[in-house]
């Protein structure tokens, strides 16, 4: 038997020639070219090799023409495939990564907008590509204040990694000044890593970084061997998984929490805070990373309906067939290149299903979804009729106070 | 090969064989090792490899060297004592020996089909050949005991299994109680239009074997029932049956329907089980115009007087043969049988379980089953299909595999699934013209004229595509308002194809019924692993269980077609029959047995026995055991605290001889130490 570091470790270093030594690869000769995953897929249509092709290609001794395709461009690593594949073949979290590896290192010519927040990345530790030591100015924008590590390292019950999007982008800043709230208001001993904290890199491993993804890791680790805590929360749902699958092989073993369920697991001790009423239609939408890859559908809803006065709906894809808002496995950067390629930008269809449910609130959980469905709403002029917030946020704001 | 030639005859004389089995003992273990090793061990006299022991040649060399070296005890080592042991054991007596000084060491499937080292699978193979020898020189000669068998059978489930079978013993002239849990017979057949792969309609052909059912002077019905109970053994079970009460007297009704018509509820106002909850039915109804038996019933649920007690209680004046009786109560009975076949049949998949379809969210998502009944000339809308707000459907989407062949929800192949579905396709067509779009993984057309009817379908024009639906979703533009998209692609053109239909249909896969564990517990058989019932052997006792003189038919031992589930139920009563004619069954006589002078009385055996074999014997303060109930289980030997209880087979020295020839404690015996007698194999 292996230990759960030994297999996440086998999995980690897993290359194609390896594929089939360890259960997960071996389970790709299993496939049973049902299309499935093409057929779910949001960008199937567009996919020159979709998963199902790509096991066609492989078994056959293909595979290096689809090592020279941009197929795999076109996948937002949103799970899907891999939640319905009838075989159970992890598609997304050992096949994929592996193809779209090769695939990187054989682009002609990496998309811009990528390329530009990948190096960001490297050099600054976030995509934005801003100062480092800039990254934890937003909590100056608070009335209490927040420990952090590197200035007072004492051990912490609860360490928050804030990741990028909520450290940097102005609306991942209220997602983190409502969950400083909320933290605040539990009365849980927390702190944050400031300046030492670097992207997990989750975006990176699944656009085909990998040795991004390594450097990052690596960091990130030596920085948290470094203190001592209880529990280990982050707000961003990539980030979560990152941790969650991709980070053990590497010596993390803290028990984890995304802010969604760890405020779940408080409800009863938040509920009698949540005094004002927010007189809301709610839709919400399940992030790919939560939902699909954890199964944390009912945490966030449990959040939402504890609110006074919100109504919650549903979209008509929702749960396990939620439709990802485009963002995943490096589409954050490649909305220039699908738009080039005649493919619609998925959080305007997303946007598109919120509006016809009559909602006025489109809730979220994921910090980069925050920034891609307000521009859609704003491209498709519903700036009058639905607003986006994270749940955190309609928490905070029923806390009252401000 | 042979040992020493003068012998006493109290010697212990062994003529010990191993199996190649083929291949599939000899590529992993050295047989010829194995047996030059037997040589070596005491009391082995013969020694010998052979191809296939259980051949003819093979059970004759047993029986030649029983006389020629005067043997008095065989050790076979080859395959699984399930498979086997009966023939060696016969082979044992044909040469003169008690059938009991033999014993068996299985080197197949727990050696060669599991190790792939051949030293230690051949190491292994010694010590437990070892072990046997060791073992066999303690065996006392067993004189099995026989058991009379009881000529009347209990067929459990009136699907067309059980109907099937209880015609087939009640038409040999054996009697026959037939236990349906719901009002009627007919089971899920009885729901369908036509069948594949003849398209005959299913009314035509099963209502004249349910009639069948209801005069045969054999056959004793008892619908709406439920067994409760049962006890006993192989020939001799006493089973206790719930008749669960109708509210309507079955020996008066003659189902004439006054009292539906009299109900005070004018309108049918309740879900109508029958047909799926597609229509409406009055408390007091008749599950469908062919229901077997002819008799109405009344659902306390949904009755006036039940619920309060305040009725005019119409039906009662309307029925001029005063058969509704609103104070019948629950009865329960007993009978006695010699055998039992289960046929309780299977449950459709529940559609909600694949949420992403739409079942139970979209109102023009249906399953299988609701189109049987809605393409159905007796279901709810006569045979039309329409939609919910009335119009005819256009263009019509079936999935396939849903609920089968994912590891999400059902590993296995329903097997029908594909078939039903070209069959709703070609019903669907005829009834309504629409375009019909068929999305299936494989077709699985294995069997009589399945093929052909495959054809036959795919010429009528229905649209069969290679690919699993991944996405269900409403319509997006205008003039698709209330229809559905599917996306899928079409894998043999490697495109993903949106296709809008009016009406998705589910083809839902076949799985075990929530109850068959509580089922399989009262009957104490096995299921295997996804829950359907288990036969003794896959191919070669395909209905029979674990217990003796219980058998499955149907689909209760997993999916099949009407025509398979026939020959099934057809298999299970000839075995039954072949119990009831032979008159009495020869029981195995590895029982535990009471030791009487050390039997202190202390009961603590008593409520231990699964199998309630041992009772307490007041006058002489003694427990008593029942030999006929007593499986060998040896829960009593080993809990009774003054030693005894003893097991025939399983007698303490037996035991403790057979561990220590497994760890060679007496013997000391290895491997290296090869005899230097000659061989005589073959
Ligand atoms: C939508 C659909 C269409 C199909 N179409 C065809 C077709 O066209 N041709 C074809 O060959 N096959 C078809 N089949 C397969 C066919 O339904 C089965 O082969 C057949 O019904 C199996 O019969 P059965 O008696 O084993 O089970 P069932 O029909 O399920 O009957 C079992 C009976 O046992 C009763 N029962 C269950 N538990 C108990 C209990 N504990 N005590 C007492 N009674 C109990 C039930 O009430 C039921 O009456 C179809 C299947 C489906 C789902
Ligand atoms: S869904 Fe799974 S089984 Fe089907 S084609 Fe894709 S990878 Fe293969
Ligand atoms: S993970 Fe999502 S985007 Fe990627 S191939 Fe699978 S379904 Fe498509």
């Amino acid at each position: 038997m292996l230990t759960a570091q030994e297999a996440a470790k086998a999995l980690s270093d897993l290359t194609l020639d390896s594929l089939y030594e360890i259960p997960e690869g071996r389970q790709v000769l299993s496939c049973i070219q049902c299309g499935m995953c093409a057929g779910t897929c949001p960008y199937g249509e567009f996919m020159e090799y979709p998963p199902r092709r790509i096991i066609a290609m492989l078994r056959d001794g293909l595979i290096e023409e689809v090592f020279h395709s941009e197929s795999l461009l076109n996948c937002v690593a949103c799970y899907a495939c891999m939640s319905k594949c009838p075989r159970g073949i992890h598609l997304t979290e050992v096949l994929l990564p592996l193809i779209k590896q090769e695939m990187f290192a054989n682009l002609s010519e990496v998309p811009a907008e990528l390329q530009a927040a990948l190096q960001n990345t490297l050099r600054y530790g976030n995509p934005q590509g801003l100062s480092p030591r800039k990254r934890a100015d937003w909590v100056k924008s608070l009335d209490f204040p927040i420990r952090i590590l590197p200035d007072d390292p004492r051990p912490a019950d609860v360490l928050w990694f804030v990741e990028c999007y909520t450290s940097y982008h102005p609306r991942g800043q209220d997602n983190s000044r409502a969950v400083a709230k909320l933290l605040h208001a539990l009365g849980v001993d927390f702190a944050i890593l400031g300046n030492e904290e670097r992207c997990a890199g989750e975006c990176a491993r699944l656009v085909g970084e990998a040795g991004l993804f390594d450097t990052l890791r690596e960091r990130n680790v030596g920085v948290l061997r470094k203190y001592q805590f209880k529990t280990f929360l982050t707000a961003g749902a990539h980030a979560y998984d990152a941790f969650k699958y991709l980070y053990p092989a590497y010596g993390f073993d803290y028990p984890l929490e995304h802010t969604t369920t760890f405020l779940a697991g408080r409800l009863e001790a938040l509920k009698p805070r949540l005094a004002r009423k927010l007189n809301h239609l709610v839709a919400f939408h399940d992030p790919c990373c939560l939902g699909r890859h954890n199964g944390f559908y009912e945490e966030p809803r449990a959040l939402l309906r504890a609110i006074p006065g919100i109504k919650l709906v549903e979209m008509d894809h929702h749960h396990i067939n939620s439709l990802c808002c485009g963002g995943g496995g490096g589409g954050m950067w490649l909305d220039t290149y699908y738009k080039s390629k005649g493919m619609e930008r998925l959080s305007e269809r997303r946007v598109r299903e919120a509006i016809k449910t009559g909602a006025d609130v489109l809730a979220v959980a994921c910090p980069l979804e925050v920034s891609r469905f307000e521009d859609a709403v704003k491209v498709m002029g519903y700036e009058n009729k639905m607003v986006v917030r994270d749940v955190v946020e309609l928490l905070a704001e029923a806390l009252g106070g401000d | 090969m042979q040992g020493g030639n003068g012998h006493k005859a109290d010697q212990i004389r062994i003529g010990f064989y191993i199996c190649h089995c083929g291949h599939n003992i000899a590529s992993v273990v050295d047989v010829k090792a194995v047996a030059v090793f037997a040589t070596s061990l005491p009391g082995v006299v013969v020694s010998r490899d052979y191809k296939y022991m259980c051949s003819d040649p093979g059970q004759a060399l047993i029986q030649q060297d029983i006389r020629d070296y005067h043997l008095n005890r065989i050790v076979v080592a080859s395959c699984s004592p399930l498979l086997h042991e009966h023939t060696f054991r016969t082979a044992t007596a044909k040469g003169g020996l008690n059938p009991f000084f033999f014993q068996m060491v299985n080197i197949r499937e727990d050696v060669s089909w599991v190790h792939e080292d051949r030293v230690a699978a051949t190491q292994k193979s010694m010590d437990l050949v070892r072990a046997a020898v060791r073992r066999v020189s303690l065996h006392k000669a067993l004189e099995p005991k026989r058991v009379a068998i009881r000529p009347e059978v209990m067929v459990v489930g009136g699907g067309i299994a059980g109907i099937h079978a209880a015609l087939t013993l009640a038409d040999s002239g054996k009697r026959v109680y037939l236990i349906e849990r719901e009002p009627t017979i007919g089971g899920h057949m009885a729901m369908f239009d036509k069948t594949f792969p003849t398209l005959d309609c299913a009314a035509c052909i099963l209502t004249p074997k349910m009639s069948a059912v209801k005069n045969h002077p054999n056959i004793t019905l008892w619908t709406y029932s439920e067994v409760t109970r049962v006890s006993g053994f192989v020939g001799n079970y006493t089973v206790q049956i719930k008749r669960k009460p109708r509210y309507v007297r079955e020996d008066l009704c003659v189902g004439c329907l006054e009292c539906i018509e009299a109900c005070v509820y004018k309108d049918a106002r309740f879900a109508d089980e029958f047909n799926q909850g597609l229509s409406k039915r009055k408390p007091v109804y008749l599950p469908f115009p062919q229901a077997t038996p002819q008799v109405v019933l009344i659902d306390p649920e949904t009755c006036i007087q039940f619920k309060s007690g305040k009725c005019k209680k119409t039906c009662i004046e309307s029925c001029d043969r005063n058969a509704i009786d609103l104070e019948q109560k629950e009865e329960i009975r007993e009978i006695e049988v010699g055998t039992i076949v289960l046929a309780t049949g299977f449950q459709p998949f529940d559609a909600r379980r694949v949420p992403y379809y739409g079942y139970g969210h979209y109102p023009n998502v249906y399953t299988a089953l609701e189109i049987e009944r809605l393409v159905n000339a007796a279901g709810p809308t006569g045979g039309e299909l329409i939609l919910k707000d009335g119009r005819k459907p256009k263009s019509v989407g079936i999935i396939h595999c849903v609920g089968s062949r994912d590891a999400a929800t059902n590993r296995w192949c329903s097997r029908v699934c594909c078939m039903y579905s070209l069959k709703l396709a070609h019903l669907i067509k005829e009834r309504t013209q629409a375009e019909i779009y068929e999305f299936y993984i494989d077709i699985r057309s294995a069997g009589k004229s399945m093929e052909e009817f495959y054809n036959r379908v795919a010429e009528e024009g229905v649209h069969l595509i290679r690919g699993k639906v991944g996405d269900v979703y409403p319509d997006p533009s205008e003039e698709g308002k209330g229809r559905l998209v599917l996306q899928a692609e079409d894998t043999l053109l490697s495109r993903v194809l949106k296709i809008p239909v009016d009406l998705l249909v589910l083809a839902t896969g076949l799985e075990p019924r929530s109850d068959a564990a509580d089922v399989r517990r009262l009957f104490n058989i096995s299921c295997s692993t996804e829950g359907f019932f288990m036969e003794r052997h896959p191919k070669l006792a395909p209905v029979d269980t674990f217990t003796e003189g219980i058998f499955i038919a149907g689909t209760c031992q997993g999916p099949k077609d009407i025509p398979d589930t026939v020959a099934q139920a057809g298999a299970a009563a000839a075995q039954a029959l072949r119990l009831v004619d032979a008159q009495s069954y020869e029981l195995e006589p590895n029982t535990a047995y009471i030791v009487e002078e050390l039997c202190s009385g202390c009961k603590s055996c008593i409520p231990l026995c699964p199998y309630s074999a041992l009772s307490y014997v007041e006058e002489k303060k003694k427990a008593f055991l029942n030999e006929a109930l007593c499986k060998g289980c040896g829960t009593c030997v080993a809990a009774c605290p003054s030693g005894s209880i003893r097991q025939n087979l399983f007698e303490d020295e037996q035991i403790y001889g057979e561990i220590d020839g497994l760890l060679g404690t007496e013997f000391g015996t290895i491997l290296d130490e090869s005899p230097t007698h000659a061989l005589t194999g073959r």
